[in-house]
């Protein structure tokens, strides 16, 4: 998938369409303005009254009368037979079996190449049809005069245009349904049985993607090999290098329901990485490809205070946030805020600015963690705020300040260390490891049951045992008398699903820990002579090895993707590269979650409507040019718009963005005539250079004007693109963008052309 | 007839037609001013190039006046509204080929926005009137000269409007159609509508116009009724029955007694369109007898007599299509 992938936003496109327009409207009343002048003072009685009658005619239009237009103009294509069109449809269907035969041997692609070529003819078989139609028909009607007894009929010239497209517009709907459909039908029965699970339609949910390099630090790339120029970056194996993919706005409805009871049980993502071997090796492992892996992760802490890193004065109070040390994190702080009153001068200005961002950060993150963090949040806010005020490294009163807060966010942290390690969780899962070929054969699916089995690391197995033990503790089902329960290794084995072995080790410890009258049984509940918490508790425990699996399998635990892996609505994939010295490369398409499939007719069908708005559009403009110039010349004008829409509107698009280095048109020619390269430059005077950067600026904004006025064309054979790689065509990146276009040229366009036909005479000789 | 209220008022209108860069190529019209009364069939005369269509055009907003004012229904030409109560049949008539004659006057209908039953009714009289009932479901392309202006007519009045604006309405007519045309103008003007007429054909335009005005290159340079305009005020014409040699030798010497002019004596001759109307309606009656001359000039109707009725005009639709 080589296509852009980013939300369109549809509000800043609008805005953008109103400007344009706008300033297109504020032109054209101008340049009328100034025209009407040179007649004098009658002209400007023209002038008031066109406009006045202009404005009038749109807002007493009427639909019937252009109904009627649009009418008249569908018995004209029926009747002087453009529909032979049709003829010419059904012959390729007919014959191109002989030449579709694909020699590849991948379903996908085989398949995707007879949609391919369904899409397009339909597309391009048609387009002839539309650009003669419009384009010739209001200039024949003015030749032939058959325009002037119309017009001579109450029936304003916007309606005459708007008819014009609007029968058109009907009539090359109705030819690509009737063509859609028969290649619908031509399509089911060209594809083979076999592969006939190919004509799909992917939904694919995107996530961003942000890389960590080698050494675990947050990276926006990866590393590029050299392979795919820009495209795909990549990730060194064996190393802490990651490719983390965010999937916001992750619903529980992105499930899958596998087993049909109405609740998502089954998480599918589809990948489509490129391997990439610094050592070639043999056939086979070639031919085996590389291995990565995929880990859920969900590290709260490090959402909250990984920001405090930036910073190399608060980095080991970063560190201990992260790593949920909250008492030695507490401990750094009050350090550095005694520091800051003794003197020291450890801090810049912009150590601060990274605190209060941090605090910022943290406070946000911590609003998801339920009720209970209110007095730490304030002490994070108090804190930023303050750090916030410094500005200069002088500023002694508000170190001073800082440093008060810091301490009391210091105090706070060690108050509260248990509850936010209790809430604060960091669970990580991994999956199976999946292979990575050269030449990515296909797509790979990866299916994920909703719950997943794990062997946990410390944290993970401390908490578990700790919301085990309280669960029981709470059912009073730890405690008979002032002993254990008898037989409750059997029992939190049943209840809590461990195995026999880790939950007799665990009743051992809990036992010898009651002999050494750490814990305490009374009143059916078992609890802490020190009153630490039991994630603490059971972090010791586990940190100190004395709850090492007894099963050879290790601590078996589970997790459920949507309750336990999503915070703030995003889950977080993480993938890694499991050969040393090799590389795996992704781009942000090449990893997504696949949503149940759409019927093959639905992506066909918005493919359909993508296709006849692009062709009512060529039927828009040369509709409209058809008002001010003849049939050839029109025919001409809409072929242009049309060849640069399609073809160069991105180039154009890329240019005025900078991703295309250019040294402007006049520059370029005078590069071309001194036979020098762009690095060098042109060898002429300052002046000389300054009238030709002049002149280069002068061109750049009829660029970036001709792209404004320019539709985008690529959008609607895009649509088609989505189909052929077995896609759903999207709303938001897709549909919408070719819908609003289409509206955003349609109105003006039919307003010009109105104009265009009403202001000129018909009978000018 | 008591014309009164303007329907179409001109004031100093003037046309220039300019090449594309704005330089002036002939002056069509030049400060024209006239007015057409509610109810009259005003006759527009001219010579080639006079600037009868052009004026027309400029009425009717096809043609912008370069100086000048026009209120027509007492709306301003550029004003789409006016429409709604003009019929106009253009120089030819520029119909859609494609299209038969009932989907011509459907169309038509739409655009004044006429409900469907009272647009097939209007549609299938009008058809009737000019004469295509036969004709109704081919499409115009085969239609010859006579039929399409038929049609156009047919267009024309499709709104019943107060006011027919009809270039050249009896080009490409045969003379049944002619008279037929003519009848239907005094027909409308009968039902108190304005007709405006522009057409070289000079004794069709006397026959059924009320005011006339002459153009010629541009410039307005005779408008007044018709009857004024063409009555000889120094000759007088008497008209009886046949008089025997003696009878006419009697008026002679009375005659000699009250003017020293010398008075001529002759009989009265009808006009070619005359004896065409009545021998087509004769072979009608009779079919494959030929007339002789003297049969014809005996049963010759005297002149001013109208009682000729037209034969069907279907006879036209049997013409080769032109």
């Amino acid at each position: 998938m080589e296509y852009e992938l980013e939300p369109f936003n549809w509000l800043l496109a609008i805005g953008r369409w109103g400007s344009v327009t706008g300033a297109i409207a504020l032109i054209a009343v101008a340049i009328a303005f100034v025209a009407s002048v040179r007649l004098g003072p009658s002209g400007l009685t023209y002038f008031s009254q066109g406009l006045t009658d202009f404005i009038r005619d749109l807002l007493s239009m009427s639909p019937t009368r252009v109904l009627a237009v649009a009418r008249l103009t569908l018995k004209e294509a029926i009747r002087r037979k453009a529909l032979v069109v049709f003829v010419v449809f059904a012959v390729l269907l007919m014959f191109a079996g002989w030449f579709m035969t694909s020699g590849n041997n991948r379903a996908d692609i085989s398949v995707g190449v007879q949609i391919w070529f369904l899409l397009t003819a339909i597309s391009w078989l048609i387009l002839p049809a539309a650009m003669f139609l419009s384009c010739w028909s209001i200039p024949e009607d003015i030749r032939t005069r058959s325009l002037h007894t119309v017009v001579t009929k109450p029936i304003r010239r916007i309606e005459v245009v708007l008819g014009r497209i609007v029968g058109f517009g009907g009539v090359l709907a109705v030819v690509v349904i009737v063509m859609g459909f028969a290649g619908y039908i031509w399509i089911q029965r060209q594809v083979p049985a076999n592969i006939k699970e190919q004509l799909k339609c992917r939904i694919p949910v995107y996530g961003d993607l942000i890389f960590k390099d080698r050494m675990g630090g947050l990276a926006k790339q990866g590393i590029n090999t050299g392979d795919v120029w820009d495209y795909r970056s990549y990730i060194e194996g064996n190393t802490r290098a990651r490719a983390i993919w965010l999937f916001n706005d992750f619903d529980e409805n992105m499930l899958s329901d596998v087993d049909g009871d109405g609740r998502g049980d089954q998480l599918n993502l589809e990948s489509r990485f490129e391997s990439f071997r610094t050592i070639k090796g043999s056939a086979d492992s070639v031919e085996q490809g590389l291995e990565a892996q995929f880990t859920l992760v969900k590290n709260v802490r490090e959402e909250a205070f990984s920001v405090f890193g930036f910073s190399p004065e608060f980095r080991q109070f970063s560190t201990e946030l992260l790593a949920g040390q909250f008492q030695n994190a507490s401990t750094s702080l009050s350090e550095i805020a005694s520091s800051i009153t003794d003197g020291a001068e450890v801090l810049e200005p912009s150590d601060c600015k990274y605190f209060y961002e941090a605090s910022r950060v943290a406070i946000v993150n911590m609003n998801y963690l339920g009720e209970g963090l209110d007095e730490i949040k304030d002490g994070f806010e108090d804190a930023g705020r303050a750090a916030n005020l410094i500005k200069t490294k002088d500023d002694t009163a508000a170190f001073d300040n800082f440093s008060k807060t810091c301490a009391r966010l210091s105090e706070l942290l060690a108050e509260h260390s248990d509850h936010l390690l209790e809430v604060m969780p960091r669970l990580e899962v991994s999956l199976p490891n999946v292979r990575v070929t050269e030449y990515h054969k296909g797509q790979d699916q990866v299916p994920i049951d909703r719950t997943l089995t794990f062997t946990a690391d410390y944290e993970s197995l401390a908490r578990f045992l700790a919301s085990t033990i309280t669960e029981q503790n709470e059912a009073k089902k730890l405690v008979s008398g002032e002993s254990l329960t008898e037989d409750l290794a059997r029992q939190l084995a049943d209840t809590a699903g461990m195995s026999i072995l880790n939950s007799e080790l665990l009743v051992d410890v809990l036992q010898e820990e009651l002999d050494a009258e750490i814990l305490v049984a009374q009143d059916s509940m078992l609890s802490m002579a020190n009153k630490i918490s039991w994630i603490n508790y059971f972090d010791q425990l586990v940190r100190s090895e004395r709850l090492t699996s007894q099963d050879p399998e290790g601590w078996r635990l589970t997790a459920d993707i949507y309750d336990d892996l999503v915070f703030r609505n995003t889950l977080r994939i993480e993938v890694a590269c499991m050969n040393d010295q090799m590389f795996i490369g992704m781009a942000r398409p090449d990893l997504f979650i696949r949503l149940p499939d759409n019927p093959f007719a639905v992506g066909y069908s918005k493919a359909l409507l993508c296709t006849i708005l692009m062709l009512v559009l060529v039927v828009v403009i040369g509709v409209t040019a058809s008002t001010i110039v003849k049939g050839p010349v029109a025919l001409f004008l809409t072929f242009g718009v049309f060849v640069i829409g399609q073809v160069f509107h991105g180039f154009m698009s890329d240019i005025l963005a900078g991703q295309i280095e250019s040294s402007g048109m006049i520059s370029s020619g005078v590069l071309i005539l001194q036979q020098r390269n762009p690095m060098a430059g042109v060898d002429v005077s300052r002046q000389t250079q300054n009238i030709i950067e002049s002149a280069d600026n002068v061109s750049t904004s009829l660029l970036y004007g001709a792209s404004r006025v320019i539709p985008d064309f690529g959008l609607y054979s895009q649509s088609a693109k989505y189909v052929e790689n077995g896609f759903d065509v999207p709303w938001s990146t897709s549909m919408l963008p070719a819908i609003l276009t289409f509206f955003g040229f349609l109105i003006p366009c039919v307003l010009l052309g109105a104009a265009f036909l009403k202001f000129r005479e018909l009978e000018a000789k | 007839m008591v014309a009164q209220e303007n329907v179409i008022e001109i004031r100093n209108l003037s046309k220039v037609y300019r090449d594309f860069w704005g330089r002036k190529k002939v002056q069509a019209v030049k400060s024209l001013s006239l007015d057409v009364k509610r109810g009259e069939v005003f006759g527009l005369l001219g010579p080639n190039g006079s600037g009868k269509t052009t004026t027309i055009k400029m009425l009717l907003g096809l043609l912008f006046p370069t100086s000048g004012e026009i209120r027509i229904l007492g709306r301003n030409a550029a004003d789409v509204q006016k429409n709604e109560k003009i019929g106009y049949l253009p120089e030819e008539s520029y119909l859609y080929k494609f299209l038969n004659a009932d989907e011509t006057l459907d169309f038509y209908g739409r655009l004044f926005k006429i409900p469907a039953r009272e647009r097939a009714e209007r549609a299938d009289r009008l058809i009737k009137t000019v004469g295509l009932d036969v004709a109704r479901r081919r499409q115009l392309k085969e239609y010859s000269k006579g039929m399409t202006r038929r049609i156009g007519l047919a267009q024309a009045l499709i709104n019943n409007p107060d006011l027919v604006l009809l270039d050249e309405p009896t080009s490409g007519l045969d003379p049944i159609g002619t008279r037929e045309m003519k009848d239907l103008i005094l027909q409308l003007r009968d039902e108190g509508k304005t007709v405006v007429l522009c057409s070289h054909q000079l004794a069709d335009v006397q026959d059924v116009s009320d005011r006339i005005a002459v153009l010629f290159q541009g410039e307005l340079k005779v408008l007044g009724e018709v009857e004024q305009l063409l009555e000889l005020r120094n000759e007088t014409e008497i008209r009886t029955g046949h008089l025997s040699d003696e009878a006419v030798d009697e008026v002679k010497a009375v005659l000699a007694k009250h003017t020293s002019e010398n008075s001529t004596f002759q009989r009265p001759r009808a006009d070619l369109e005359q004896l065409f109307l009545r021998t087509v309606r004769e072979s009608g009656e009779r079919p494959g007898r030929r007339f002789t001359a003297e049969e014809m000039a005996a049963t010759q109707p005297t002149e001013g007599n109208n009682d000729d009725s037209a034969p069907s005009a279907d006879a036209d639709t049997e013409d080769n299509p032109g």
